[in-house]
């Protein structure tokens, strides 16, 4: 497969699940959008081919250390000198925000309970669709703390999902 | 059965044995049944959808800018291929032409016409990954290991050149690894091995001596060890410059910190000077060092800046070793950026990675200072933090154990199972900064802990954790010095943690870790914290080579002066390399080591040095008619972690032709912009400034994969370099 057919089909398949990764991060869609933008970017600069084996944990990694680049440079220069996103941000003021939570499914706000860390997991599992080695390369730790630790996001989770599904049906 | 099986088999994700003893448990439970079948459904039923995306004109551009950067890059890999098929007609045609001449034309004095745009003697040979002699292969432990790196952005390849008469050169203690050129770039690793070196006659004819260049590098025991013959003085720079004092004054305020000065390497003749000698350094607190005082708006002083500290935090992407051995070496050479003029070489030492499942237990006792002066944000409460990361990392078969100092010294946390999280987290959450220090008694008690849990399998080591104020109480710093050696020996290593500012004995802290077999790192952020203490985790406390120096020797053909950048304060004796009882660096799982000559080629003058007149009582010097093609012979020594005698390694590395710097792999560039940003830091003599924005773009250009984001940050280090009042030059 060509270096172009690998890109196109890594961005149809990895372009929604990287947004989301990237957002958790920076906490706002464009700079998101950016740090998706920048990964691809990178990739194409790199022998695809060669990388195409591991590929999702890769994208997974480089979109994260470009989000975390972003979220950097906005704490680091305050001034808005190098910041190239303080222009209006399309975030959702607090109060829109508390709206649309109330439309989320259940699920989506009982994953918002979780720990940071356990938010990634469950995203790439379920929205990246990643195998627990792939997941376990992105993150760089070993295939069986991600096992332990996805284990116990899905478990509180589940715990959680039982009770109000209680409420619910009393 | 363990707990998480549940999850991963819903997940399906558990194979093999594992499922098969889940099925069973599953079988016979239907408690178990019941909670599979909710975790089941929830996994199903949690979103698995992302809803934005890139909108469809975004996502076109980006696909055009792809396209055209897969394009560029293949026009890049086109040229290096006409290259690679045309140089392998040269390999063709010199393999055909050499055995029809007779050997004396092929012999040094009589330039064969056979190889083609050679800069001098010798042909051009671009070789393929060959393959081995039988009779390489057959060597235990001895075979070659090339690994072909394949940097993004296609190096073009190397010329290697490889003189026919190279058979003169194989006697009977040397396989020569002809260091053969690869097809995508012009680094070239070459593996040490633990193997005892064959003994291994003159090869017979031509054939055998190409055949034998492919396979291994050179292996010899101590004995075998070529003797040195020079006698001239290594190393020696008269020229000690006034410390600091410039630097620190203009920060302003009241400062304690202290640090060493440091006189840089200066340009050596090879002639008078052919050996290099210095131990690996593996620490990097000085890149952090550096990093907290550009964050604060300050220019770091002088003493601050350790070259080959701050181009050893970085990541580089060096192949690992093969299986059975410590450590991969590899040397890639290409112009100086600041002066096209000049070679730059940069070695590569990538010590073996280990997986995070599969270490050797560990027992820790971390030894913290909790003095008044611990008590700011970034120092004790970083700590704890950092240390809490570390907790959630450690294993059921780690030990660990925490004694403070202050006024008096305790024992706050008694040797503890890693798997005992509650009682370490309770115990780090005790902690409480007050009062003077008395590090004496701290360290006694620390290492009188860590012998009450040592660990023959594992690694044992004391963490000294403290801002610099190292109050040894009654104690001089001498027996301090005294009491680290001997617990070296048996076993039982130390590190040191920097933490803090303002206070900061920096170059007691380097020594004490120096003198522990450890290493210092300092510590100024969180994410710091975690790199050093879970990240690095294997790096910092697995020890896997020890007393690890180098020695290069150059040719001084093809070498008219060499300058070693940074590593000022490990220089060695020349005679010291042989010396197993003197102390070298330790290199640590995973850590890798980097250091960068800058090289002169012969024929070219020294910069502002005056010509010395030629020597009345001694003959001519000989080196200068030397046949070899080698560029430089590169020499490592090491030492097992529990071994007491050293091993010897050594690769000869051919003279490949100036490369031009852009044409260099991404590590070889961003690790020069890293040594060239320390050195106009450093105001140094030697290296022309480059100007700051284009130190920001090469480094830029240079990210690469980037793992952990610290490249990125480096990049925000030259933005604020930029800004501020520039330093002074060093007076030569």
């Amino acid at each position: 497969m060509s270096p172009e057919h690998i890109i196109e089909e890594a961005l149809a398949r990895y372009e929604r699940p990287l947004i989301s990764h990237a957002k958790a991060i920076t906490g706002e869609i464009e700079s998101a959008r950016d740090a998706v933008q920048e990964t691809f970017l990178r990739l194409s600069r790199q022998d695809v081919a060669a990388l195409a084996p591991r590929l999702a944990p890769w994208l997974f990694h480089v979109c994260r250390n470009c989000a975390l680049d972003h979220t950097r440079k906005l704490v680091r220069f305050p001034s808005g000198e190098l910041d190239e996103s303080a222009h209006a941000s399309d975030a959702p003021s607090p109060a829109d925000a508390a709206g649309a939570r109330e439309e989320t499914s259940l699920l989506q706000r009982l994953v918002a309970d979780l720990t940071p860390r356990e938010q990634e997991l469950v995203r790439l599992k379920f929205e990246g669709g990643l195998s627990y080695k792939e997941i376990s390369q992105t993150l760089r730790i070993s295939v069986s703390n991600v096992g332990v630790q996805l284990h116990n996001a899905i478990q509180s989770l589940r715990s959680a999902w039982l009770r109000e599904n209680a409420e619910i049906r009393p | 059965m363990k707990n998480e099986h549940i999850t991963a088999y819903a997940l399906g994700e558990l194979q093999g044995p594992q499922r098969e003893d889940f099925e069973r448990a599953l079988a016979a439970s239907p408690e178990l049944q019941s909670t599979l079948a909710s975790t089941a459904a929830l996994c199903d039923a949690i979103p698995g959808a992302a809803e934005e995306d890139l909108g469809s004109r975004r996502r076109a551009s980006l696909l055009a800018d792809c396209r055209r950067n897969i394009a560029a890059g293949e026009r890049r890999r086109k040229v290096a291929k006409i290259v690679f098929a045309s140089s392998l007609t040269a390999l063709a045609a010199c393999l055909l032409i050499a055995p029809m001449l007779p050997w004396t034309t092929l012999h040094r004095g009589a330039p064969p016409d056979a190889g083609s745009g050679g800069r001098s003697s010798g042909f051009l040979v671009q070789a393929p990954p060959a393959p081995r002699h039988p009779l390489a292969e057959n060597l235990p432990g001895s075979s070659a290991s090339v690994a072909w790196a394949d940097e993004a952005g296609a190096v073009p390849p190397a010329m290697s050149r490889v003189s026919p008469d190279d058979r003169s050169d194989v006697d009977a203690k040397r396989i020569i690894d002809q260091v053969a050129a690869q097809p995508s770039s012009s680094l070239v690793t070459m593996a040490g091995s633990l193997a005892p070196a064959p003994q291994l006659g003159p090869p017979a004819s031509r054939e055998e001596a190409v055949a034998l260049a492919t396979s291994a590098p050179l292996l010899a025991d101590k004995d075998a060890a070529r003797p040195v013959r020079q006698f001239s003085s290594g190393w020696s720079s008269p020229d000690a410059r006034p410390a600091d004092s410039l630097a620190r004054s203009s920060r302003g305020g009241f400062n304690t910190e202290a640090y060493d000065a440091v006189e840089e390497n200066r340009f050596l003749e090879a002639q008078e000077n052919p050996l290099s000698t210095f131990s690996i350094d593996v620490d990097t607190a000085s890149y952090a060092n550096v990093r907290r005082f550009l964050n604060d708006g300050q220019l770091p002083p002088k003493g601050a800046i350790r070259v080959e500290e701050m181009l050893n935090y970085f990541p580089y992407d060096y192949p690992q070793p093969d299986a059975g051995r410590p450590f991969s070496a590899n040397v890639e050479s290409a112009r100086a950026p600041w002066n096209p003029e000049h070679e730059l070489v940069r070695i590569g030492i990538q010590g073996r990675r280990l997986d995070p499942d599969s270490r050797p237990p560990a027992s820790l006792v971390f030894l913290i200072d909790v003095s008044g002066s611990m008590r700011p944000e970034n120092k004790l409460p970083l700590l704890k933090r950092s240390l809490a990361a570390l907790a959630e990392n450690l294993g059921a078969d780690d030990r660990i154990a925490i004694a403070v100092y202050a006024g008096a010294a305790g024992l706050v946390l008694p040797p503890t199972s890693g798997s005992d999280k509650q009682t370490i987290l309770s115990a780090l959450a005790r902690l409480d900064a007050g009062g003077s220090t008395n590090g004496a008694e701290g360290i006694r008690l620390a290492y009188q802990a860590a012998r009450d849990q040592f660990l023959k399998n594992g690694t044992n080591r004391v963490i000294l954790c403290t801002d610099g104020d190292f109050n040894v109480g009654t104690t001089s710093q001498s027996s301090l010095v005294e009491l680290i050696e001997s617990e070296r020996s048996s076993g039982i290593f130390l590190s040191v943690l920097g933490f803090g500012r303002g206070n900061l004995k920096d170059s007691t802290m380097e020594k004490l870790a120096d003198k522990g077999n450890g290493n210092y790192a300092y510590i100024d952020s969180l994410a710091e914290g975690r790199k050093v203490l879970v990240d690095e985790v294997g790096g910092t406390l697995f020890t896997i080579a020890k007393d690890v120096k180098i020695q290069v020797e150059f040719n001084p053909a093809r070498v008219a002066a060499y300058r070693l950048i940074g590593y000022e304060n490990r220089l060695l004796a020349k005679e010291d390399f042989n010396d197993d009882r003197k102390d070298a660096g330790e290199i640590g799982a995973g850590h890798s080591v980097t250091a960068l000559y800058e090289i002169v080629p012969a024929g070219s003058s020294l910069p502002g040095r005056p010509p010395v007149d030629p020597l009345k009582y001694q003959p001519a010097p000989a080196a200068a008619a030397s046949p070899s093609q080698d560029l430089l012979t590169l020499k490592l020594r090491y030492k097992e972690p529990a071994g007491s005698t050293s091993k010897l390694i050594e690769f000869p590395v051919r003279d490949a032709g100036a490369t031009p710097f852009a044409e260099a792999s991404t590590d070889f560039q961003f690790a020069a912009t890293v040594a060239a940003f320390g050195m106009k830091l450093r105001g140094s003599p030697g290296a022309d400034p480059i100007p700051w924005k284009d130190l920001l773009s090469t480094a830029r250009r240079n990210l690469g994969e980037d793992p952990g984001s610290h490249r990125a940050e480096f990049l925000t280090l030259i933005e604020k370099a930029a800004r501020l009042p520039q330093p002074s030059p060093a007076e030569d």
